[in-house]
Order: C-alpha cells, then structure tokens, then sequence
C-alpha cells in the first residue's frame, strides 16, 4: 500500500509513506507548529510522518505574489460571484482575495456551525503549510505580564509556565526564523533576537516622538516584529518589498513552512511528508490507553489508511486538533479525563481604532511595499489598574498617502485631474487598531455538530464562542485611547471607529486542550504533554491557557521547539 | 482647443467593433443605434473627459472602458446593474437638458456644462450623479491599474529592493523624465 510521493519540498520525491512502517513521529499538520515539530524531531534523530491534510505546495508555480494587477481580471477586486459561490466565509478574509483565494478552503468541502447568535469566522487554508503562508508575520513574545494573568485576577487557570522557561525557545525560534524588529526595552513586550529594523515612514517617527513625550514613556509606538528578513538568513534571500506576502515568496524572506522549517527537516533524511491526507481519528492501544498513530483518509482517493508511531503531535491548528480529538472518542473525546477538551475557546478581539491626517511632509514619499506596519505595545494594566477591564491590548497600524487610490473622492475631470494623481500623492494618513486579550470562559468552547459532516465523511466542529463584557469595555476604551493617541501624535482629522469584528475574524483562535498544573484541570502538562497519553503531544493554538494580546505564532513555535525536544528526551531516557 | 482636438481624436479611434457594445446589447438588450448610442458609448465618451490624453495617456490609450464592463457585466448584482444602466439614462438625459444631445454626441466644449452639472455636489444624491461617482471610481482603477500607466506614468518597481519611509518626492518633468 504505498502512496504518491510528495513533491512540495524540493525536485526530489519525499520517502514515499509505508503504512507498514513504524514512525518514530507522526506529526499532524505542515504549518506554523506543524513544521517547527517536523524540523524538530527530524533534526533530532526521529524519522518523522507529517500527516497534512490539504495538497503540496510548489513555490514557483503556486506562489503569486508578483502578480500585478492588469493581470487580473477584476484588476483586485476579485471575482465576487465565484468567491460568493464558493468561499462566502472565507472571502470575509483580508487575504482571501482575487489572486490569495487560491490558499483557502472551499466552505462547502470544510463546514462548520455556531449558534445563531453566536456569529463565528474560521478563515483558514489546507496546503502543505497551512496558514504560515497567509499569516500576517507579526511575531511578539509574551512576558511573565501575561503568564502570570490568569493566576493573579483568576480567571482561567494557572499557566504551568513562565517567561523563563520559554525565553531560550523564543530565541531559538528567533535565530532560526529571522525575526526584524527593533530593541525598546520594554518589560511587557520583550525583547527578541532581532534582525535591522525596517524604517518608520516619516510621520511614524514624528508620531512616535509625540507619543512618548505626551504620556510619559508608557505609550510606545514601534517598528512591526516581524518574521521577514532584512538581510539574508540561513540561506534565505532578504525581503525585496514586492508587498503581498501572504500570497506567498519565490525568495523565501518571510517565515513559512515550505521556505524555512520543512527543508530543514528534509535535509535530515528522516522526514517524509504526504499531502492529501485527511487525519480522522487518533488511535490508541486498547490496553494502555497510549496513542498508536492515527487513521487517513486519502483527500483525493478516499481509501483509508492507519500509520503508526511511537509518539504523536497534534499541529492541526486549534480547531481542527480539538476536532480531531473530539472525533477520537465515543465518550467525551480523547484526553479528557479533566473535562475540559473543547472548552476555554478564545480570540483576539479587534476592529476598532482610529485614523487620521499627518500634516505636512508633503515633499516626501515611500519606496517600496513595506510588508509591516508599527505597533504600539500594551500601555493599559501595565503599571496602573484601569478601572474598566482587564487584561490589555496591543496596537498595530501604519502610514501612507494615497497617491492615485484617493481619485474616487478627488472631485474634477480632465488633464488637470490626471495630472493632480498622477503627480500628487495627497496627505499622509496614518491609522492604528487594538488587538486585545480574551478573557478564558469555559462556556466559550468546541464541540462536534450532530449531523454535519465534512467532504470526507468526518463531523464538523460547532464553535460557541461569545465576546464577554470585559471585552466589550476594552474595545471602548481602544476607540478612546487610539483617538487620544493620533492626536497627541500631532494628527488631524482623527476619525475613531469602532467595528468590533466578530470570534474568529481576527484569526488568533486558541485553547480548547489548554495547558495546566493539574491533570483534573486541564488536558496538557507543561510539557504540552496529553496528562492522559502520554505520547501525546499538542503544540498548536489549542494549546493555550491563555490569549494575552500578542500575535500567537511565535509563542506556538517556541512551545512546539520546546516539546519536542522534550518529547526526544523522554524517548531517548525510554520514559515514553 | 488642443485638449477638444486630443478628445476627438482620441473618440475616433475607438475600435467601432469594440466588444463591449455588442456584449451590453446581448446581456442587457439594450437597442444601440446611431442615434441611441447608448451605454457603451456614453461610458467609452466619460472615460474620455474625465482622463483624457495629454503628454501622458487618456483612458482610452489603455482600455480603461473595458475595466467598467468586467465590474459591470461580471462583478455587479443584478441590482446593481439595474440602478448603475438607469443612472446612466439619468446621465444622457441631463446631458440632453442641459446640451441638447446625448452626452457620446456632444463635442468637447459641449460637454463641460454637463460634466459641471454631475460634479455638482447637489447631484451625489441623484441617480445619475451616483452612478457618475461610480463611474470615476471604475475608470479610475481600470486606468491606473494598467499595464502601460503603471509601467510608464507611475513607473512602480514590481522589485523596489528596499525600503524607505522618507524618500524625496520631485516634481514630475512634463518630459517624462523619471521622478525621485
């Protein structure tokens, strides 16, 4: 039974995958965590099946983001009728457009529910690499500010860690990936290992300038962390600033698994990754309890298949592990001896800021598409209690002039309106946003809906997930505080709005198998460990025991770097 | 007199075998005769006024009409396809208040009233000035988005290379000499 060869990592074909053949790893998964867990464990001497779901990837002919617009037939605007056909969620997305459409699923192969009033976007792709390709790149590190949250206000439960144990990760991930961002010295936003900064436009330096003189120092806007390379790295080429990143990059400057993690772990010679493979089930020895492996079905063929391995990740993104384990189970689901599989859903919540005008600098413009933005770092329950909400929230934006797009609200005609877009740019604008924490609700949880299924015959998630109060009082206070700070940033024409966009939008959806102290409240150890299975491992978003307000990826890598090494360890000690 | 003598010029040159015309009649049935040149014509005669050629290409150098019947034909609801045909009537019919004729008929000097009177703020709220204001926003992105405007007046670097947030910004040579 042996099945097509890969052809998504490079000219040569993968090891093709036996299913009579013992893996040391199964690995669900080619994304974000699915690739750290696959460099991982190859690099560190286990031969590794990467299970992925969806089809391979080849740069050269499936990456666009060069793609200019007349060669598009709605020149950007996409094709709406075939997006509303068949992605009418996933067209929701900022990245699923004309050309970028390409990378998501199709709604009506991948289903999901949620309760009438309880509204939910799950934007997501399945390709060898996942999201990694359409991810907004924006890397920030959690501090102990945020490790230690659940445990000092209680909501949530205690992490089973803390910034110690996981700052060598972060850096390991950081030296590994190329991450570009600039030092501040922040104790709520620490420091990486930074490749040079990309440059402020020249309002954002003036805006940055006003910021920390109007509040003190505590308001602190900076240059985007990103996974992008500004100079070359481990044989990566620096960024060109082409601009569209998340449809993908010939050049591989920014991080994602078909540039940096999966070549990594081909070159061990002990990975063998099989696209189009759909994980239904999560199989266990009868006597033990251990995880065994886990049984595929074929994407395209629908034959099924069962692969075993001595130890198992789970990197299948938040919902589709929590799925996965839901389905693994007729009682409750697999590693849920706490009860607590599915439950303590979160998200980012975001959607609300404010814009305004930069004067002046008339006599400056940009060069290039800089594929980041900047970010002002978490001011509010940092030093003083604010008396609405807790938690925080971090903000990201940026700055530009319009140049040609500002023609529809340009009143005029003829040569001297061509001439004002063609040679005038219009002002600077600049904009900022919160992206805030989600306090962990049990009620806010994934279950399996009773009838509908998948194109592949498996149920589909039910996700009920509901913004709470706290939340609500921390987008009101981001409508006031990103006004209040464009405004002391010397803006004009400050325009705040708030559209709190609904669970999921935001595309940070996490927890659902969250780690803790105690197996009677949580489904993983602070080794992402199943307390149940121990040969279990989950290192994607469903890991997460908390949501702080940083982007998440690069905390799941580093957790994913961390576990596994963990996982090799134990092998290696024969305690797994 | 320059400008009119580019903008009739520039009328004449449009291909009479232009698709769009025979594809709007089939789709939408509409009668387009010489004395209804209808929707086609008065779209291709807009998009002539409001960018024509200059020392730089006018939209039709580039085509830009043919952006509008892709948005029109193939990305607009039945709705909006009704209320963006109407708002073009509208336009004709101001076009024959205020000129006397169909807006494709007039000469350029003969359009400025016309074009004055959609610009009119008063008319956003009208049918015909809200289809003029989608109108601009589709020849617009059809002119700028094309490959020779992008390439030749704009001049993007598909690969800038870098990246800088406070380059200087010259003023264009009407030689075309290449700015920054």
């Amino acid at each position: 039974m042996v099945v097509r060869p890969c052809m998504c990592v490079s000219d040569r074909a993968c090891v093709v995958a036996e299913s009579r053949q013992v893996y040391d790893a199964i690995v669900v998964g080619s994304g974000i965590s699915g690739g750290w867990a696959a460099k991982e464990l190859t690099e560190r001497g286990l031969r590794t099946l990467v299970l992925e779901a969806g089809g391979p990837i080849d740069p050269a002919r499936d990456f666009v983001e060069h793609v200019q617009p007349h060669e598009m037939k709605f020149r950007g605007w996409g094709d709406r009728n075939a997006m509303l056909r068949e992605q009418p969620i996933q067209r929701e997305c900022y990245a699923c457009d004309e050309v970028g459409r390409k990378f998501f699923v199709n709604d009506h192969d991948n289903p999901y529910t949620n309760p009438a009033d309880a509204p939910f976007r799950w934007f997501r792709g399945r390709q060898v690499g996942g999201r990694s390709i359409m991810w907004g790149r924006q890397v920030y590190r959690w501090s102990d500010l945020d490790f230690e949250a659940n445990a000092r206000d209680g909501h949530g439960i205690d992490w089973p860690i803390r910034y110690a144990d996981i700052a060598p990760w972060y850096a390991h991930v950081e030296r590994f990936i190329g991450v570009t961002g600039a030092a501040e010295g922040l104790a709520q936003l620490p420091d990486g290992e930074f490749l040079p900064p990309m440059a402020m436009t020249v309002v954002e330096r003036e805006a940055r300038e006003r910021l920390l003189r109007s509040f003190g120092g505590s308001r602190v806007m900076t240059i985007g962390r990103a996974a992008i390379l500004t100079q070359s790295h481990n044989g990566r080429a620096a960024c060109h600033y082409c601009g569209p990143c998340e449809r993908g990059c010939v050049t591989h400057s920014y991080f994602n698994s078909i540039g940096s993690t999966l070549p990594a772990a081909e070159r061990t010679g002990r990975l063998t990754l099989r696209p189009h493979s759909v994980v239904a089930e999560v199989l266990t020895h009868a006597d033990t309890g251990r995880a065994r492996g886990v049984r595929v079905i074929d994407a395209i063929t629908q034959e099924e298949y069962e692969f075993e391995a001595r130890i198992v990740f789970l990197c299948a993104s938040t919902i589709e592990s929590v799925r996965l384990l839901l389905n693994s189970s007729s009682s409750g689901g697999l590693a849920n001896s706490s009860g607590t599989l599915g439950r303590y859903v979160m998200d980012h919540h975001y959607g609300s800021g404010a814009s305004g005008v930069m004067p002046g600098h008339l006599d400056k413009r940009t060069i290039g598409r800089r594929p980041n933005g900047i970010y002002v770092a978490r001011f509010r329950n940092v030093s003083d209690a604010s008396p609405d909400f807790l938690r925080g929230y971090g903000m990201q934006g940026g700055s530009g002039r319009a140049g040609w797009n500002r023609g529809g609200s340009l009143p005029g005609y003829g040569a001297q309106f061509k001439d004002a877009l063609i040679d005038e740019l219009g002002p600077w604008t600049i904009n900022i946003g919160g992206w805030g924490e989600m306090l962990p609700a049990a009620e806010n949880h994934i279950a399996l809906d009773p009838t509908v299924k998948d194109a592949w015959g498996i149920p589909a998630a039910r996700i009920s997930v509901r913004w709470g109060e706290n939340e609500r009082a921390m987008q009101r206070d981001i409508v006031a505080s990103a006004a209040e700070s464009l405004e002391a940033a010397g803006a004009t024409n400050v325009r705040p709005y708030g559209r709190m966009q609904p669970p999921g939008h935001c595309i940070h959806e996490m927890g659902g198998a969250r780690m803790g102290r105690s197996a009677a409240t949580s489904v993983l150890n602070g080794w992402n460990q199943a307390w149940d299975i121990p040969n279990l491992f989950i290192t994607d978003g469903a890991c997460m025991t908390s949501s702080a307000c940083q982007n998440p990826s690069i905390t799941y890598m580093a957790l994913t770097a961390r576990a596994a090494a963990r996982a090799v360890d134990l092998l290696n000690r024969r305690e797994l | 007199m320059l400008r009119s003598a580019a903008a009739a010029a520039a009328l004449t040159a449009w291909p009479d075998t232009h698709l769009a015309r025979d594809v709007w009649s089939r789709v939408l049935h509409l009668a387009v005769t010489p004395a209804r040149p209808g929707a086609p014509a008065l779209v291709i005669a807009l998009a002539d006024t409001l960018l024509p050629r200059t020392d730089t290409p006018g939209a039709l150098d580039v085509n830009a009409p043919a952006f509008v019947d892709v948005i029109v034909l193939e990305y607009y609801t039945e709705e909006e396809r009704a209320e963006f045909l109407a708002g073009l009537e509208a336009i004709d019919a101001m076009s024959v208040t205020v000129a006397g004729a169909a807006f494709a008929s007039l000469d350029a000097s003969a359009r400025e009233p016309v074009m004055q009177a959609l610009e009119d703020p008063a008319q956003r709220t009208t049918p015909a000035g809200r289809t003029y204001s989608r109108l601009r926003g589709l020849i617009v992105h059809g002119y700028f988005t094309s490959e020779r405007v992008q390439r030749e007046v704009l001049q993007v670097d598909v690969i800038p290379g870098r990246f800088d947030g406070s380059a200087p910004l010259h003023v264009r040579e009407r030689s075309g000499v290449r700015r920054g």
